[in-house]
């Protein structure tokens, strides 16, 4: 640990210092590397004895630069380019591509593929929100909990292997349709399944509402309320916690979520101890949709042929993955690549909600709180440089980049 | 002190069993959480991997030892040493072998108090030395919990010896040829388990050495050989604590005796002692696996209005039946 700046440009320094006073006292670093971030993000925190006053966060340890691959890659080769944004909800990003992309195509998805889509989805969304369930464990310091619940994942990952082929990187949907029908008989191990985490999501349903450890770190802790959460916009399961009843699965319904209509579940307590009971009942809920989908699906053709080429025109698309609206918007020049591509990530909404989670609690709150929107920050990463006093922006070559690293460091070691 | 004595300090039952137990608690620790957590724990080095303990160990004090440049050296260097000598003389006073303990004297349990708040004090030094961020945090973490448990933890362990009218261990291990004393004191015993899971910083009380909030608390700083010791002092006050609870409520190294030639009965008394000890140990094993971490002042709130008053009930009851 360093008491030393992190490189930063001269400008942008001095803007974050006239936010807050700090010192290198009362500064204690969360991250970059930290036990409780899978992923390298740094939140400066402003202590005062425990208590948090302030919290700083610095995002860019991550980004790769997709949004710029993708203008150099054709638009089949993008949907696995966009499926490596997020380990965890991969499908969700590679079905808002491929549904912008449709728009711009003006295609008619086949409905069995449509059913086979919201299929995938509320299976991802059962084992992403399984991985956060477990991950409050650990952030607790309840490992029990997170090593029963990441096994009951277990039983998620392998039905969506058995229909995908994978695991994690499905790599299952495409322009018009998805890659694969499902295979025959998949519906006995379905509804064995779901029947198995409905039966556990009902065990932990109790156990987070009775377990007084779990509750005495849970409970009013990092609350927000409905005003608050206006104000600064959350996205997905965070939003829905304070009571406010938004799904783009049911506001704006694509695939099939026309005809398999989810319940919103909400919540009005606003704090983490709520939000592990909405994710659970979501997790409840995701599986009647699968039941549902399985019981209901049609048969017919699972993909169309599409074209190597995608005409001149410009499309958005959002769905709800499992962290709340994922937007994407695709601007084709006419050609086989895209010319522009942006995304917007759920974790890239949140990040202000969970800082502004944070301030009043103390230390010990800041993985459960600061992780309660469930974050990815390698899909949220983004790198801007702009100069404060002439309001100009501009952007870096890699060259630069290195060289400034490079000066960097050498001026840090003389000094 | 004869050449039989310091053999009996140094291996047979002083500091090399004792060590070597706490191999076999950390391992024991390791594969009971595992079980209870549907995990296998560790499996490749040794019969079931008991010997993964030994063979951290060994990695541990090979690896590169990192100096921090703001740290205290004196103190970050001997540190370490000091921290392991006070489980370690601790252990001495438990009786193994036989109703005595290596050395006695009719006070001993005063100096086992000492060297209980010693350990703490140790852990304290060595995380300011280090002058780390973290380990700041995780030292005022640390006396604030110290504050709360060590008074349950004194009144919980004078219960006995006042049951015992001995402040000896010995002698109050001997004192519990009818009965135990978790029999008659059955909250002291319940107080001392939690207090020791504060002590030795387990879950709900692992409030000192959070991984998810403060990386390893008073130890972020260390590496390679002080870190190899640090781990294995702590397992040595695990043993060292189970032990005490063995001794003073369940009985320790006492039970029926069967023979009277001299090895066998040696033998006897040591299975008595480990059978109990063990018995300790998984009950520790047992709640730090169910709990989830607790916060700080949640901790001392526990500590000063639920643990003190009854630890305080009991001594009550105690002295009233006397």
């Amino acid at each position: 640990m360093s008491d030393k700046e992190d490189p930063q440009p001269e400008g942008r320094k001095e803007a974050s210092a006239g936010l807050i006073q700090y010192s290198p006292e009362n500064l204690v670093p969360f991250g970059p590397v930290h036990p409780a971030l899978k992923e390298p993000e740094y939140f400066k925190l402003i202590l005062e004895g425990e208590k948090i006053i302030e919290v700083i966060p610095r995002i860019g340890y991550v980004h790769r630069g997709i949004e710029r691959a993708a203008q150099e890659r054709t638009w089949i080769k993008n949907i696995y380019l966009f499926e490596r944004i997020c380990g965890i909800c991969s499908f969700a990003h590679s079905l808002a591509y491929v549904q912008a992309v449709e728009g711009i195509l003006q295609f008619e998805v086949p409905r069995r593929a449509r059913y086979i889509r919201v299929l995938v989805a509320e299976l991802e969304r059962i084992h992403s929100h399984m991985l956060w369930l477990g991950l409050v464990g650990y952030w607790t310091g309840f490992d029990t909990l997170f090593m029963w619940i990441w096994k009951d994942r277990e039983h998620v990952l392998d039905l969506v292997e058995a229909i995908t082929g994978n695991r994690i990187h499905k790599s299952y949907s495409t322009i018009s349709g998805v890659r694969r029908d499902l295979p025959e008989n998949i519906a006995d191990p379905v509804k064995k399944e779901m029947a198995y985490i409905q039966q556990r999501a009902k065990y932990y349903k109790d156990l987070v509402s009775s377990e007084e450890t779990l509750i005495s770190r849970t409970k009013g802790v990092g609350r927000i309320d409905a005003d608050l959460a206006k104000k600064l916009c959350p996205v997905g399961p965070l939003l829905r916690c304070t009571g406010i009843a938004r799904d783009v699965r049911i506001e704006d319904p694509y695939a099939a979520y026309d005809e398999l209509i989810p319940e919103i579940k909400t919540s009005t307590e606003g704090d983490i101890a709520s939000l592990l009971a909405l994710r659970i009942d979501e997790v409840n809920e995701s599986c009647r949709l699968v039941l549902e989908a399985i019981e209901k699906i049609p048969s017919g053709p699972v993909k169309l042929t599409a074209p190597r080429s995608v005409p001149k025109g410009e499309s958005m698309f959002h769905v709800e993955a499992p962290r709340g609206e994922l937007f994407y918007y695709v601007r084709s020049p006419g050609g086989i690549a895209p010319e522009r591509v942006k995304i917007r990530t759920p974790t890239m909404a949140n990040i202000l909600t969970a800082t502004a989670m944070l301030k009043g609690h103390t230390l010990a709150d800041v993985p459960v709180v600061l992780t309660g929107m469930d974050p990815c920050f390698g899909c949220m990463d983004r790198v801007s440089v702009f100069e404060v006093d002439k309001q100009k922006e501009w952007s870096v070559l890699g060259e630069e980049l290195r060289q400034y690293g490079i000066k960097y460091y050498k001026e840090r070691r003389a000094g | 002190m004869d050449v039989l004595q310091v053999v009996e300090i140094l291996v047979f039952p002083g500091l090399t069993f004792f060590v070597w137990l706490a191999f076999v608690f950390d391992w024991l620790d390791r594969k009971t959480a595992a079980r209870m957590q549907g995990r296998v724990g560790p499996l490749v080095a040794g019969p079931h991997g008991i010997l993964q303990p030994v063979a951290d160990f060994f990695k541990l004090t090979t690896k590169e030892e990192i100096v921090p440049e703001y740290s205290d050296k004196l103190v970050f260097e001997w540190g370490p040493p000091l921290f392991f000598a006070a489980p370690a003389v601790g252990t001495i006073f438990i009786p193994v072998i036989s109703l005595s303990a290596i050395i006695s004297n009719p006070y001993d349990l005063l100096f086992i108090l000492f060297v209980l708040a010693f350990s703490t004090l140790m852990a304290a030094m060595l995380g300011y030395a280090s002058a780390g961020r973290y380990s700041t945090i995780a030292i005022g973490r640390l006396v604030v919990q110290y504050t709360g448990f060590e008074v349950p933890l004194i009144i919980s362990i004078v219960t006995p010896a006042i049951l015992a009218k001995s402040l000896s261990i010995e002698g109050i291990v001997g004192a519990q040829s009818g009965y135990w004393f978790v029999f008659i004191a059955p909250i002291s015993f319940g107080v001392f388990i939690i207090a020791a899971l504060a002590e030795l910083e387990k879950a709900p009380f692992d409030i000192p050495s959070a991984k998810t909030e403060i990386v390893a608390g008073w130890m972020t700083e260390f590496s390679g050989e002080a870190l190899a010791y640090i781990k294995l002092t702590k397992n040595l006050s695990y043993v060292f604590l189970s032990a005490l609870g063995a001794s003073l409520f369940l009985g320790g190294s006492n039970g029926p005796i069967l023979t009277h030639i001299p090895i066998l009965q040696d033998l006897l008394f040591s299975s008595y002692f480990l059978v109990k000890l063990f018995a300790v140990g998984f009950l520790i094993f047992a709640i730090r696996t169910a709990l989830a971490r607790i916060r700080i002042e949640q901790a001392t709130r526990v500590f000063w209005t639920i643990l003190t008053p009854l630890s305080l009930l009991q001594l009550s009851i105690v002295i009233a039946l006397r």
